[in-house]
């Protein structure tokens, strides 16, 4: 176990910084590819669900693919996005020909705490006071430990995606 | 060669699992197997779904043994452990007050949890646990950290070099390279950074008074409040994550229970803005 704390212990506080940050998992062809190997085709598709129905947020517009086998329904795939207070999410959803998940798979994460402060700035006060080693916070913000995430909107989302599967696309001639 | 990064919301929050230095389809088939192993310590420990190891638990006679996972035992027994390194302060059983609040839904239970009950009152054998009197455990507390440890310890089974497991916030790091972590304060602002090899880092934050609290004193079973931050370093993040209460509950009287799990601690006022480090022997 190796941990040092790259802030001088008694020199006084350090500024905070409010960053964004942001991370790509996966593509959606990607978490397609992961969700159904065997598919062949991703055919876009289209629910006649009206958003109202589900109390979806205004501009809510999954996208939708039948994944298929030649002429075999595997089962569906969603990409959806969720906002939330200081986040988005865009993340996916796959489900098999019966409508049971598959896979749940987040594509992208943005956050932002409003004022958004480059990160630059901060690491300077550090600079020839205590990091031994600067690279290691030159590198991109990977790590974060901190107040744990909420997953609500996200799980909302989901919640939303399977209303609408069951509602729209279940019942509709593949 | 490369960097596999993938995201799934387990236990309440988003799972971020990264692995570096693997055959791209290998790291990702070792991921997922990661994610399930995640996924099965979230359907065995958790406080609401019916099926659960604590729900089979909350519903049994008061004083029958109930057979468990051997994953749900490890947890309990070093709850158990944590408890008594810490006189009390970290206490599974505050879970009957955290639903009397509304921070825990109403579990399926036939019984009231005796209000002088305590984690003294969990007994465990070889495959399975009984409550000598009626209780209900919560492990929000330490699981997540567990389902990380599980995570990490599956990657390196599977050959990853190096790996992050973070659960929103709650996070380790395996593999010969120290990687930077930086620390959100309880305004979600970055207010450190440390660097850290082979180790774990858990944060949590306390709330404000009027706000439902999610931390109690198991000794006084009082909400923990105040905007402060408490971020614990262990070898293990089951150990960081349970001690992150203890923390923020006792600040530097924390000191000789770090000391029993060889950990460190920093806390951060929101309001005096000011930090408490080496809060570790």
């Amino acid at each position: 176990m190796h941990a040092r704390w790259l802030i001088p212990i008694g020199v006084g506080a350090a500024q905070a910084a409010h960053v964004a940050h942001a991370t790509q998992y996966m593509t959606v062809e990607q978490a397609q590819r992961a969700a159904f190997p065997q598919a062949t085709t991703f055919e876009m598709t289209r629910a006649d669900l009206h958003a109202s129905a589900l109390d979806a947020p205004a501009g809510w517009s999954p996208r939708i693919w039948q994944a298929r086998n030649g002429n075999q329904l595997l089962g569906w795939f969603f990409a959806d996005a969720v906002i939330g207070k200081s986040e988005a999410i865009d993340y996916a959803l796959a489900l098999d020909a019966n409508g049971s998940v598959i896979a749940l798979e987040v594509l992208q994460y943005r956050e932002s705490h409003g004022s958004e402060v480059r990160l630059a700035p901060w690491r300077k006060q550090f600079v020839g006071k205590t990091i031994r080693d600067p690279v290691a916070l030159n590198q991109d913000i990977k790590n974060i430990s901190g107040a744990t995430l909420s997953c609500r909107h996200l799980t909302e989302g989901v919640q939303r995606l399977l209303k609408l599967h069951a509602h729209a696309l279940l019942t509709a001639p593949a | 060669m490369s960097i596999v990064r993938r995201a799934r919301p387990l236990l309440g929050t988003l799972i971020e699992i990264r692995v570096e230095g693997m055959q791209r389809n290998l790291a990702s088939s070792a991921i997922d197997i990661a994610f399930a192993e995640i996924a099965q310590i979230h359907r065995l420990m958790s406080f609401h779904e019916p099926g659960s190891d604590l729900s089979r638990l909350h519903r049994a006679r008061t004083g029958a043994w109930v057979s468990v996972d051997a994953r749900t035992r490890e947890v309990l027994a070093y709850a158990l452990r944590v408890a008594r390194e810490s006189n009390g302060c970290f206490d599974p059983t505050v879970a009957a007050e955290q639903v009397a609040s509304g921070y825990l839904p109403q579990p399926h239970s036939p019984f009231v949890p005796d209000s002088n009950a305590s984690w003294r009152d969990i007994e465990l054998n070889d495959d399975g646990v009984r409550l000598c009197k009626p209780l209900w455990i919560d492990l929000g507390g330490i699981a997540k950290g567990y389902a990380v440890d599980r995570a990490v310890e599956i990657l390196l089974e599977t050959g990853a070099p190096q790996t992050c497991v973070n659960a929103g916030g709650d996070l380790r790091i395996a593999g010969p390279r120290a990687e930077c972590v930086h620390v959100r304060d309880a305004s979600g602002a970055i207010a450190a950074a440390v660097e850290l090899g082979d180790a774990a880092i858990a944060s949590s934050t306390s709330v404000p008074a009027h706000a439902t609290a999610a931390h109690r004193d198991g000794e006084n079973k009082q909400p923990i409040e105040g905007g402060v931050t408490a971020s614990v370093i262990a070898a293990n993040c089951m150990t960081a994550d349970a001690l992150t209460k203890v923390v923020l509950a006792r600040g530097a009287a924390s000191a000789r229970t770090l000391a029993a799990f060889g950990a460190q601690a920093r806390v951060h006022d929101l309001r005096s803005g000011r930090d408490t480090f080496g809060v570790a022997a």
